[in-house]
Protein backbone atom coordinates (compact mmCIF):
# COMPACT_ATOMS: atom_id res chain seq x y z
CA UNK A 1 0.00 0.00 0.00
CA UNK A 2 1.38 3.38 -0.96
CA UNK A 3 1.50 6.36 1.35
CA UNK A 4 -1.18 8.06 -0.68
CA UNK A 5 -3.46 5.04 -0.40
CA UNK A 6 -2.94 4.87 3.33
CA UNK A 7 -3.90 8.55 3.66
CA UNK A 8 -7.09 7.91 1.67
CA UNK A 9 -7.87 4.86 3.78
CA UNK A 10 -7.42 6.89 6.96
CA UNK A 11 -9.87 9.47 5.71
CA UNK A 12 -12.47 6.76 5.09
CA UNK A 13 -11.88 5.26 8.50
CA UNK A 14 -12.34 8.68 10.04
CA UNK A 15 -15.57 9.17 8.12
CA UNK A 16 -16.85 5.79 9.23
CA UNK A 17 -15.90 6.38 12.84
CA UNK A 18 -17.81 9.64 13.08
CA UNK A 19 -21.29 8.04 12.75
CA UNK A 20 -20.18 5.25 15.10
CA UNK A 21 -19.30 7.82 17.75
CA UNK A 22 -22.68 9.44 17.24
CA UNK A 23 -24.42 6.07 17.59
CA UNK A 24 -22.61 5.47 20.85
CA UNK A 25 -23.63 8.87 22.25
CA UNK A 26 -27.24 8.45 21.16
CA UNK A 27 -27.30 5.01 22.78
CA UNK A 28 -26.26 6.63 26.07
CA UNK A 29 -29.22 8.96 25.66
CA UNK A 30 -31.59 6.02 25.09
CA UNK A 31 -30.23 4.41 28.25
CA UNK A 32 -30.98 7.59 30.19
CA UNK A 33 -34.47 7.77 28.73
CA UNK A 34 -35.15 4.18 29.74
CA UNK A 35 -33.99 5.04 33.25
CA UNK A 36 -36.47 7.91 33.23
CA UNK A 37 -33.66 10.45 33.54
CA UNK A 38 -34.63 12.35 30.39
CA UNK A 39 -38.03 12.51 28.66
CA UNK A 40 -38.98 9.32 26.81
CA UNK A 41 -39.57 11.15 23.50
CA UNK A 42 -35.83 11.80 23.37
CA UNK A 43 -35.26 8.09 23.07
CA UNK A 44 -37.35 7.93 19.89
CA UNK A 45 -35.43 10.80 18.30
CA UNK A 46 -32.15 9.24 19.40
CA UNK A 47 -33.08 5.86 17.87
CA UNK A 48 -33.93 7.56 14.57
CA UNK A 49 -30.53 9.22 14.62
CA UNK A 50 -28.88 5.90 15.39
CA UNK A 51 -30.51 4.42 12.28
CA UNK A 52 -29.41 7.38 10.17
CA UNK A 53 -25.87 7.11 11.49
CA UNK A 54 -25.77 3.39 10.85
CA UNK A 55 -26.71 4.10 7.21
CA UNK A 56 -24.06 6.84 7.03
CA UNK A 57 -21.48 4.44 8.32
CA UNK A 58 -22.50 1.76 5.88
CA UNK A 59 -22.40 4.29 3.02
CA UNK A 60 -18.92 5.45 3.81
CA UNK A 61 -17.73 1.85 3.98
CA UNK A 62 -19.30 1.23 0.56
CA UNK A 63 -17.58 4.36 -0.77
CA UNK A 64 -14.32 3.02 0.52
CA UNK A 65 -14.65 -0.36 -1.12
CA UNK A 66 -15.69 1.13 -4.45
CA UNK A 67 -12.86 3.68 -4.33
CA UNK A 68 -10.26 1.02 -3.60
CA UNK A 69 -11.90 -1.32 -6.09
CA UNK A 70 -11.41 1.39 -8.74
CA UNK A 71 -7.75 1.60 -7.78
CA UNK A 72 -7.40 -2.09 -8.43
CA UNK A 73 -8.98 -1.74 -11.88
CA UNK A 74 -6.70 1.13 -12.84
CA UNK B 1 -22.57 22.75 39.82
CA UNK B 2 -19.89 23.45 37.23
CA UNK B 3 -19.96 25.74 34.24
CA UNK B 4 -18.67 23.76 31.29
CA UNK B 5 -17.62 24.85 27.82
CA UNK B 6 -17.91 22.14 25.19
CA UNK B 7 -15.97 22.83 22.00
CA UNK B 8 -16.70 20.36 19.20
CA UNK B 9 -17.71 20.78 15.58
CA UNK B 10 -19.99 17.73 15.47
CA UNK B 11 -23.39 19.25 16.25
CA UNK B 12 -25.05 15.91 16.96
CA UNK B 13 -22.32 14.94 19.42
CA UNK B 14 -22.55 18.27 21.24
CA UNK B 15 -26.32 18.05 21.51
CA UNK B 16 -26.28 14.68 23.24
CA UNK B 17 -23.25 15.53 25.36
CA UNK B 18 -25.07 18.68 26.52
CA UNK B 19 -28.11 16.64 27.54
CA UNK B 20 -25.91 14.34 29.58
CA UNK B 21 -23.89 17.16 31.18
CA UNK B 22 -27.04 19.07 32.05
CA UNK B 23 -28.56 15.94 33.52
CA UNK B 24 -25.47 15.61 35.70
CA UNK B 25 -26.41 19.00 37.11
CA UNK B 26 -23.96 21.28 35.32
CA UNK B 27 -24.40 24.29 33.10
CA UNK B 28 -22.99 23.88 29.62
CA UNK B 29 -22.24 26.23 26.72
CA UNK B 30 -21.09 25.09 23.31
CA UNK B 31 -18.80 26.28 20.59
CA UNK B 32 -18.17 24.67 17.21
CA UNK B 33 -14.92 26.48 16.37
CA UNK B 34 -11.88 27.95 18.12
CA UNK B 35 -13.20 31.40 17.30
CA UNK B 36 -16.53 30.76 19.04
CA UNK B 37 -14.70 29.27 22.00
CA UNK B 38 -12.54 32.40 22.31
CA UNK B 39 -15.69 34.53 22.27
CA UNK B 40 -17.17 32.57 25.15
CA UNK B 41 -13.95 32.75 27.14
CA UNK B 42 -14.11 36.54 26.95
CA UNK B 43 -17.68 36.67 28.24
CA UNK B 44 -17.80 33.87 30.82
CA UNK B 45 -15.64 32.05 33.30
CA UNK B 46 -15.64 28.27 33.07
CA UNK B 47 -14.75 25.54 35.53
CA UNK B 48 -14.11 22.97 32.86
CA UNK B 49 -13.44 23.04 29.13
CA UNK B 50 -14.05 19.97 27.00
CA UNK B 51 -12.08 20.53 23.84
CA UNK B 52 -12.06 18.65 20.56
CA UNK B 53 -8.58 18.07 19.26
CA UNK B 54 -9.43 18.77 15.62
CA UNK B 55 -11.56 21.80 14.93
CA UNK B 56 -12.32 23.42 11.56
CA UNK B 57 -10.10 26.42 12.29
CA UNK B 58 -7.25 24.66 14.06
CA UNK B 59 -6.39 22.31 16.86
CA UNK B 60 -7.89 22.53 20.32
CA UNK B 61 -4.32 22.53 21.58
CA UNK B 62 -4.03 26.11 20.29
CA UNK B 63 -6.31 27.20 23.12
CA UNK B 64 -4.01 25.85 25.84
CA UNK B 65 -1.93 29.02 26.18
CA UNK B 66 -5.00 31.22 26.28
CA UNK B 67 -6.66 29.02 28.87
CA UNK B 68 -3.52 28.99 31.01
CA UNK B 69 -3.39 32.78 30.88
CA UNK B 70 -6.91 33.15 32.29
CA UNK B 71 -7.21 34.48 35.85
CA UNK B 72 -9.08 31.31 36.84
CA UNK B 73 -7.68 28.47 34.80
CA UNK B 74 -10.42 25.99 33.95
CA UNK B 75 -9.72 22.27 33.97
CA UNK B 76 -9.16 21.00 30.46
CA UNK B 77 -10.19 17.73 28.88
CA UNK B 78 -9.20 17.06 25.28
CA UNK B 79 -11.52 14.95 23.16
CA UNK B 80 -10.41 13.16 20.06
CA UNK B 81 -12.09 10.92 17.53
CA UNK B 82 -8.77 9.42 16.47
CA UNK B 83 -7.47 6.67 18.69
CA UNK B 84 -4.23 6.85 16.70
CA UNK B 85 -3.37 10.30 18.01
CA UNK B 86 -3.93 9.17 21.57
CA UNK B 87 -0.20 8.90 22.19
CA UNK B 88 0.46 12.39 20.88
CA UNK B 89 -2.28 13.82 23.06
CA UNK B 90 -1.01 12.03 26.12
CA UNK B 91 2.34 13.72 25.52
CA UNK B 92 0.71 17.11 25.00
CA UNK B 93 -1.53 16.89 28.00
CA UNK B 94 0.76 16.33 30.89
CA UNK B 95 -0.67 15.89 34.34
CA UNK B 96 -3.00 18.92 34.25
CA UNK B 97 -5.04 17.88 31.26
CA UNK B 98 -7.34 14.89 30.90
CA UNK B 99 -8.19 13.39 27.59
CA UNK B 100 -11.02 11.26 26.24
CA UNK B 101 -11.17 9.20 23.08
CA UNK B 102 -14.46 8.84 21.24
CA UNK B 103 -16.72 6.93 21.46
CA UNK B 104 -17.40 8.50 24.81
CA UNK B 105 -19.69 7.01 27.41
CA UNK B 106 -21.73 8.80 29.96
CA UNK B 107 -19.51 7.48 32.75
CA UNK B 108 -16.46 8.99 31.02
CA UNK B 109 -18.04 12.43 31.10
CA UNK B 110 -19.08 11.91 34.70
CA UNK B 111 -15.58 10.84 35.61
CA UNK B 112 -13.75 13.79 34.03
CA UNK B 113 -16.19 16.34 35.42
CA UNK B 114 -15.99 15.05 38.97
CA UNK B 115 -12.29 14.38 38.58
CA UNK B 116 -12.71 10.90 39.96
CA UNK B 117 -11.92 7.64 38.25
CA UNK B 118 -14.87 5.57 37.17
CA UNK B 119 -13.67 2.48 39.01
CA UNK B 120 -16.64 2.47 41.40
CA UNK B 121 -19.04 2.20 38.50
CA UNK B 122 -17.18 -0.79 37.12
CA UNK B 123 -17.43 -2.91 40.26
CA UNK B 124 -21.14 -2.26 40.52
CA UNK B 125 -21.73 -3.81 37.14
CA UNK B 126 -20.07 -7.06 38.06
CA UNK B 127 -22.66 -8.09 40.65
CA UNK B 128 -25.27 -10.08 38.80
CA UNK B 129 -28.88 -10.04 39.92
CA UNK B 130 -30.49 -13.35 39.16
CA UNK B 131 -34.05 -12.91 37.89
CA UNK B 132 -33.26 -9.18 38.36
CA UNK B 133 -33.75 -9.69 42.09
CA UNK B 134 -31.49 -12.22 43.76
CA UNK B 135 -27.85 -11.73 44.64
CA UNK B 136 -25.38 -14.48 45.42
CA UNK B 137 -23.09 -16.92 43.65
CA UNK B 138 -22.73 -19.51 46.43
CA UNK B 139 -23.61 -23.15 45.92
CA UNK B 140 -26.88 -22.99 47.97
CA UNK B 141 -28.02 -19.99 45.93
CA UNK B 142 -27.13 -21.65 42.62
CA UNK B 143 -29.26 -24.58 43.77
CA UNK B 144 -32.07 -22.15 44.60
CA UNK B 145 -31.88 -20.54 41.14
CA UNK B 146 -32.18 -23.96 39.58
CA UNK B 147 -35.29 -24.72 41.64
CA UNK B 148 -36.86 -21.36 40.77
CA UNK B 149 -36.11 -21.91 37.11
CA UNK B 150 -37.74 -25.36 37.18
CA UNK B 151 -40.82 -24.52 39.17
CA UNK B 152 -41.46 -21.34 37.19
CA UNK B 153 -42.09 -23.40 34.09
CA UNK B 154 -44.91 -25.27 35.82
CA UNK B 155 -47.99 -23.88 37.53
CA UNK B 156 -47.35 -25.77 40.78
CA UNK B 157 -48.01 -24.15 44.14
CA UNK B 158 -44.80 -23.34 45.97
CA UNK B 159 -44.16 -23.11 49.68
CA UNK B 160 -41.14 -21.10 50.72
CA UNK B 161 -39.56 -22.04 54.01
CA UNK B 162 -36.84 -20.02 55.61
CA UNK B 163 -35.85 -17.99 58.61
CA UNK B 164 -36.97 -14.44 59.04
CA UNK B 165 -35.07 -12.08 56.75
CA UNK B 166 -33.81 -14.61 54.19
CA UNK B 167 -35.85 -12.97 51.44
CA UNK B 168 -38.94 -15.12 51.01
CA UNK B 169 -40.87 -12.31 49.41
CA UNK B 170 -38.01 -11.61 47.01
CA UNK B 171 -37.89 -15.27 45.98
CA UNK B 172 -41.67 -15.25 45.44
CA UNK B 173 -41.29 -12.24 43.17
CA UNK B 174 -38.45 -14.01 41.35
CA UNK B 175 -40.67 -17.04 40.73
CA UNK B 176 -43.36 -14.79 39.32
CA UNK B 177 -40.85 -12.99 37.12
CA UNK B 178 -39.23 -16.20 35.90
CA UNK B 179 -42.62 -17.63 34.97
CA UNK B 180 -43.11 -14.74 32.51
CA UNK B 181 -46.75 -14.82 33.42
CA UNK B 182 -48.77 -11.90 32.17
CA UNK B 183 -51.08 -11.85 35.16
CA UNK B 184 -50.53 -9.72 38.23
CA UNK B 185 -48.44 -10.49 41.29
CA UNK B 186 -50.50 -9.99 44.44
CA UNK B 187 -49.06 -10.05 47.95
CA UNK B 188 -50.98 -10.50 51.16
CA UNK B 189 -49.87 -11.22 54.70
CA UNK B 190 -52.03 -13.82 56.41
CA UNK B 191 -50.75 -12.79 59.80
CA UNK B 192 -51.88 -9.22 59.35
CA UNK B 193 -55.64 -9.79 59.38
CA UNK B 194 -58.00 -10.60 62.17
CA UNK B 195 -60.06 -13.76 61.95
CA UNK B 196 -63.08 -11.73 60.86
CA UNK B 197 -61.29 -9.89 58.09
CA UNK B 198 -59.12 -12.56 56.55
CA UNK B 199 -62.05 -14.20 54.77
CA UNK B 200 -62.95 -10.99 53.03
CA UNK B 201 -59.29 -10.28 52.21
CA UNK B 202 -58.78 -13.67 50.59
CA UNK B 203 -62.14 -14.32 48.98
CA UNK B 204 -63.70 -10.87 48.74
CA UNK B 205 -67.18 -9.90 49.94
CA UNK B 206 -70.51 -8.78 48.59
CA UNK B 207 -72.09 -5.48 49.50
CA UNK B 208 -73.75 -5.76 52.90
CA UNK B 209 -72.14 -9.09 53.78
CA UNK B 210 -71.32 -7.73 57.23
CA UNK B 211 -71.41 -4.45 59.10
CA UNK B 212 -69.11 -2.08 57.29
CA UNK B 213 -69.18 -3.94 53.97
CA UNK B 214 -70.43 -0.89 52.10
CA UNK B 215 -69.31 -2.03 48.68
CA UNK B 216 -68.36 -5.17 46.85
CA UNK B 217 -64.74 -6.20 47.17
CA UNK B 218 -62.62 -8.59 45.14
CA UNK B 219 -60.50 -10.97 47.19
CA UNK B 220 -56.83 -11.49 46.47
CA UNK B 221 -57.56 -14.77 44.68
CA UNK B 222 -59.65 -12.86 42.17
CA UNK B 223 -57.13 -10.04 41.92
CA UNK B 224 -54.34 -12.48 41.09
CA UNK B 225 -56.29 -14.02 38.18
CA UNK B 226 -53.83 -15.50 35.72
CA UNK B 227 -50.88 -14.46 37.85
CA UNK B 228 -49.35 -15.27 41.17
CA UNK B 229 -50.69 -14.88 44.71
CA UNK B 230 -48.13 -14.65 47.49
CA UNK B 231 -49.51 -15.61 50.92
CA UNK B 232 -46.94 -14.53 53.46
CA UNK B 233 -46.91 -16.00 56.98
CA UNK B 234 -49.34 -18.70 55.97
CA UNK B 235 -48.86 -20.49 59.30
CA UNK B 236 -50.26 -17.44 61.12
CA UNK B 237 -53.61 -17.92 59.45
CA UNK B 238 -56.31 -18.85 62.00
CA UNK B 239 -56.79 -22.62 61.84
CA UNK B 240 -60.59 -22.38 61.58
CA UNK B 241 -60.24 -20.32 58.37
CA UNK B 242 -58.12 -23.00 56.78
CA UNK B 243 -60.98 -25.25 55.56
CA UNK B 244 -62.24 -22.34 53.46
CA UNK B 245 -58.80 -21.94 51.94
CA UNK B 246 -58.62 -25.66 51.29
CA UNK B 247 -61.89 -25.56 49.37
CA UNK B 248 -60.55 -22.83 47.10
CA UNK B 249 -57.34 -24.72 46.48
CA UNK B 250 -59.18 -27.97 45.75
CA UNK B 251 -62.04 -26.70 43.63
CA UNK B 252 -60.33 -23.66 42.12
CA UNK B 253 -63.38 -21.51 42.75
CA UNK B 254 -64.09 -18.86 45.37
CA UNK B 255 -67.36 -17.67 46.83
CA UNK B 256 -67.24 -14.13 48.17
CA UNK B 257 -68.26 -13.63 51.79
CA UNK B 258 -72.01 -13.11 51.74
CA UNK B 259 -72.22 -14.21 48.12
CA UNK B 260 -73.62 -17.28 46.41
CA UNK B 261 -71.99 -17.21 43.00
CA UNK B 262 -68.89 -19.33 42.49
CA UNK B 263 -66.09 -17.49 40.75
CA UNK B 264 -63.39 -19.54 39.03
CA UNK B 265 -59.85 -18.69 40.07
CA UNK B 266 -56.68 -19.47 38.23
CA UNK B 267 -53.45 -18.45 39.85
CA UNK B 268 -50.28 -19.92 41.25
CA UNK B 269 -50.18 -19.73 45.05
CA UNK B 270 -46.78 -19.11 46.59
CA UNK B 271 -46.96 -19.29 50.37
CA UNK B 272 -44.24 -18.61 52.91
CA UNK B 273 -43.46 -19.35 56.51
CA UNK B 274 -40.51 -18.88 58.82
CA UNK B 275 -41.17 -22.21 60.50
CA UNK B 276 -39.42 -25.40 59.55
CA UNK B 277 -41.24 -28.35 58.07
CA UNK B 278 -40.90 -30.30 61.35
CA UNK B 279 -42.32 -27.40 63.32
CA UNK B 280 -45.29 -27.15 60.98
CA UNK B 281 -45.97 -30.85 61.39
CA UNK B 282 -45.65 -30.83 65.18
CA UNK B 283 -47.25 -27.56 66.18
CA UNK B 284 -50.44 -28.03 64.13
CA UNK B 285 -50.43 -24.48 62.83
CA UNK B 286 -51.30 -25.73 59.41
CA UNK B 287 -53.68 -28.51 58.55
CA UNK B 288 -52.03 -31.42 56.84
CA UNK B 289 -54.33 -31.35 53.83
CA UNK B 290 -53.61 -27.65 53.29
CA UNK B 291 -49.89 -28.25 53.62
CA UNK B 292 -49.90 -30.77 50.78
CA UNK B 293 -51.99 -28.45 48.59
CA UNK B 294 -49.68 -25.51 49.16
CA UNK B 295 -46.35 -27.28 49.28
CA UNK B 296 -46.53 -29.15 45.99
CA UNK B 297 -43.05 -27.79 45.55
CA UNK B 298 -41.45 -26.77 48.84
CA UNK B 299 -38.31 -24.62 48.65
CA UNK B 300 -36.11 -23.94 51.65
CA UNK B 301 -34.23 -20.68 51.29
CA UNK B 302 -30.70 -20.81 52.71
CA UNK B 303 -29.85 -18.64 55.70
CA UNK B 304 -27.15 -16.04 55.32
CA UNK B 305 -24.75 -17.96 57.55
CA UNK B 306 -25.03 -20.92 55.18
CA UNK B 307 -23.80 -18.75 52.35
CA UNK B 308 -21.27 -16.48 53.93
CA UNK B 309 -19.33 -16.06 50.71
CA UNK B 310 -22.24 -13.97 49.43
CA UNK B 311 -21.95 -11.43 52.25
CA UNK B 312 -19.41 -9.20 50.42
CA UNK B 313 -21.59 -9.17 47.28
CA UNK B 314 -24.66 -8.23 49.30
CA UNK B 315 -22.81 -5.63 51.37
CA UNK B 316 -21.49 -4.02 48.18
CA UNK B 317 -24.93 -3.99 46.61
CA UNK B 318 -26.51 -2.42 49.69
CA UNK B 319 -23.85 0.29 49.94
CA UNK B 320 -24.27 1.06 46.24
CA UNK B 321 -28.00 1.40 46.74
CA UNK B 322 -27.30 3.76 49.60
CA UNK B 323 -24.79 5.76 47.52
CA UNK B 324 -27.27 6.05 44.69
CA UNK B 325 -30.04 7.32 46.96
CA UNK B 326 -27.87 9.71 48.91
CA UNK B 327 -25.20 10.79 46.44
CA UNK B 328 -22.45 9.48 48.73
CA UNK B 329 -19.32 7.63 47.64
CA UNK B 330 -18.87 5.01 50.34
CA UNK B 331 -16.92 1.88 49.60
CA UNK B 332 -15.86 -1.13 51.66
CA UNK B 333 -12.39 -2.03 52.77
CA UNK B 334 -11.34 -5.64 52.51
CA UNK B 335 -10.95 -5.98 56.30
CA UNK B 336 -14.46 -4.63 56.89
CA UNK B 337 -15.95 -7.22 54.55
CA UNK B 338 -14.09 -9.89 56.50
CA UNK B 339 -15.62 -8.59 59.72
CA UNK B 340 -19.09 -8.76 58.22
CA UNK B 341 -18.41 -12.27 57.02
CA UNK B 342 -17.37 -13.42 60.48
CA UNK B 343 -20.72 -12.52 62.01
CA UNK B 344 -23.62 -14.97 62.12
CA UNK B 345 -26.47 -12.69 60.98
CA UNK B 346 -29.40 -14.29 62.82
CA UNK B 347 -31.64 -11.73 61.11
CA UNK B 348 -30.18 -12.83 57.75
CA UNK B 349 -30.10 -10.55 54.70
CA UNK B 350 -32.60 -8.14 56.24
CA UNK B 351 -30.34 -7.61 59.22
CA UNK B 352 -27.29 -7.17 57.00
CA UNK B 353 -29.05 -4.60 54.88
CA UNK B 354 -30.24 -2.72 57.92
CA UNK B 355 -26.77 -2.84 59.44
CA UNK B 356 -25.09 -1.55 56.26
CA UNK B 357 -27.53 1.33 55.93
CA UNK B 358 -27.14 2.22 59.57
CA UNK B 359 -23.33 2.19 59.33
CA UNK B 360 -23.51 4.39 56.22
CA UNK B 361 -25.76 6.90 57.96
CA UNK B 362 -23.36 7.08 60.90
CA UNK B 363 -20.32 7.63 58.65
CA UNK B 364 -18.88 10.94 57.48
CA UNK B 365 -20.68 11.62 54.18
CA UNK B 366 -17.72 13.53 52.70
CA UNK B 367 -15.43 10.51 52.97
CA UNK B 368 -15.35 7.15 51.28
CA UNK B 369 -14.68 5.19 54.44
CA UNK B 370 -17.58 3.50 56.20
CA UNK B 371 -17.31 3.53 59.96
CA UNK B 372 -18.39 0.21 61.38
CA UNK B 373 -19.55 0.14 64.98
CA UNK B 374 -17.27 -1.84 67.32
CA UNK B 375 -19.88 -4.52 67.79
CA UNK B 376 -22.69 -5.70 65.60
CA UNK B 377 -25.55 -5.42 68.00
CA UNK B 378 -28.75 -7.23 67.58
CA UNK B 379 -31.01 -8.29 70.39
CA UNK B 380 -31.49 -11.53 68.47
CA UNK B 381 -27.82 -12.28 67.98
CA UNK B 382 -25.84 -14.77 69.97
CA UNK B 383 -22.41 -13.77 68.80
CA UNK B 384 -22.32 -10.06 69.42
CA UNK B 385 -18.71 -9.24 68.88
CA UNK B 386 -17.39 -8.20 65.48
CA UNK B 387 -13.88 -8.99 66.66
CA UNK B 388 -12.71 -12.23 65.09
CA UNK B 389 -12.90 -15.09 67.57
CA UNK B 390 -9.24 -15.87 67.39
CA UNK B 391 -6.88 -13.00 67.36
CA UNK B 392 -3.24 -12.74 68.24
CA UNK B 393 -2.77 -11.08 71.57
CA UNK B 394 -5.33 -13.10 73.51
CA UNK B 395 -4.22 -15.54 76.14
CA UNK B 396 -4.86 -19.26 75.90
CA UNK B 397 -6.76 -19.06 79.18
CA UNK B 398 -9.03 -16.42 77.79
CA UNK B 399 -9.83 -18.39 74.66
CA UNK B 400 -10.30 -21.56 76.70
CA UNK B 401 -12.81 -19.83 78.92
CA UNK B 402 -14.77 -18.58 75.95
CA UNK B 403 -14.78 -22.01 74.37
CA UNK B 404 -16.02 -23.63 77.56
CA UNK B 405 -18.88 -21.17 77.93
CA UNK B 406 -19.82 -21.44 74.28
CA UNK B 407 -19.92 -25.23 74.58
CA UNK B 408 -22.00 -25.10 77.74
CA UNK B 409 -24.45 -22.79 76.05
CA UNK B 410 -24.74 -25.16 73.13
CA UNK B 411 -25.67 -28.11 75.35
CA UNK B 412 -27.91 -26.06 77.62
CA UNK B 413 -25.51 -26.22 80.56
CA UNK B 414 -25.20 -30.01 80.63
CA UNK B 415 -21.68 -30.35 82.05
CA UNK B 416 -21.20 -34.01 81.23
CA UNK B 417 -22.03 -33.43 77.59
CA UNK B 418 -19.95 -30.27 77.47
CA UNK B 419 -16.92 -32.06 78.92
CA UNK B 420 -17.40 -34.77 76.35
CA UNK B 421 -17.49 -32.29 73.48
CA UNK B 422 -14.46 -30.45 74.83
CA UNK B 423 -12.54 -33.68 75.18
CA UNK B 424 -11.79 -33.16 78.87
CA UNK B 425 -12.97 -35.00 81.98
CA UNK B 426 -15.99 -33.73 83.86
CA UNK B 427 -13.71 -33.15 86.82
CA UNK B 428 -11.45 -30.86 84.80
CA UNK B 429 -14.47 -28.93 83.60
CA UNK B 430 -15.69 -28.47 87.19
CA UNK B 431 -12.21 -27.35 88.22
CA UNK B 432 -12.15 -24.75 85.45
CA UNK B 433 -15.58 -23.45 86.31
CA UNK B 434 -14.53 -23.21 89.96
CA UNK B 435 -11.50 -21.24 88.90
CA UNK B 436 -13.72 -18.81 86.96
CA UNK B 437 -15.70 -18.42 90.16
CA UNK B 438 -18.81 -19.46 88.35
CA UNK B 439 -19.70 -22.68 90.08
CA UNK B 440 -20.01 -21.16 93.55
CA UNK B 441 -23.26 -19.48 92.51
CA UNK B 442 -24.76 -22.55 90.93
CA UNK B 443 -23.81 -25.31 93.32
Amino acid sequence: MTEDEFARLSTYVHDARKPLNRISMQAELVKMALNGEVPAQKAMAALDKIITSAKDCSDSLSDMTSDFGDTLLD
Amino acid sequence: MLTVLLVDDDAEFTEVACTIIEFLGHEVLTAATLEEARDWLKKETFDHVLLDFMLPDGSGAHLFDELNALPKRPRITLITGHPSVKGVIKGLCGPNIDYLVKPIQREDIEAVLTGKPKVVEDTSEKIEKHFDLLIGESAPMRELYKLIERVSRTSANVMLLGESGVGKEVVAAAIHRASQSEGPYVVTNCGAFSKELIGSELFGHEKGAFTGAVGRKEGVFEQAEGGCLFLDEITEMPIDMQPNLLRVLENKVVIRVGGTKTIPVNCRVVSATNRTMEEIAQSKVLREDIYFRLAVFPITIPTLRERKEDIPLLAKTFIEEFNKDNGSKFSWQESQLNTLQAYDWPGNVRELRHFVHRAAIMSDPTKQVIELPKTIESPFAKKQSTAPALQAGRTIEDVEKELIYATLEKVNGNKTMAADMLGISTKTLYNRLHAYGDLVKED
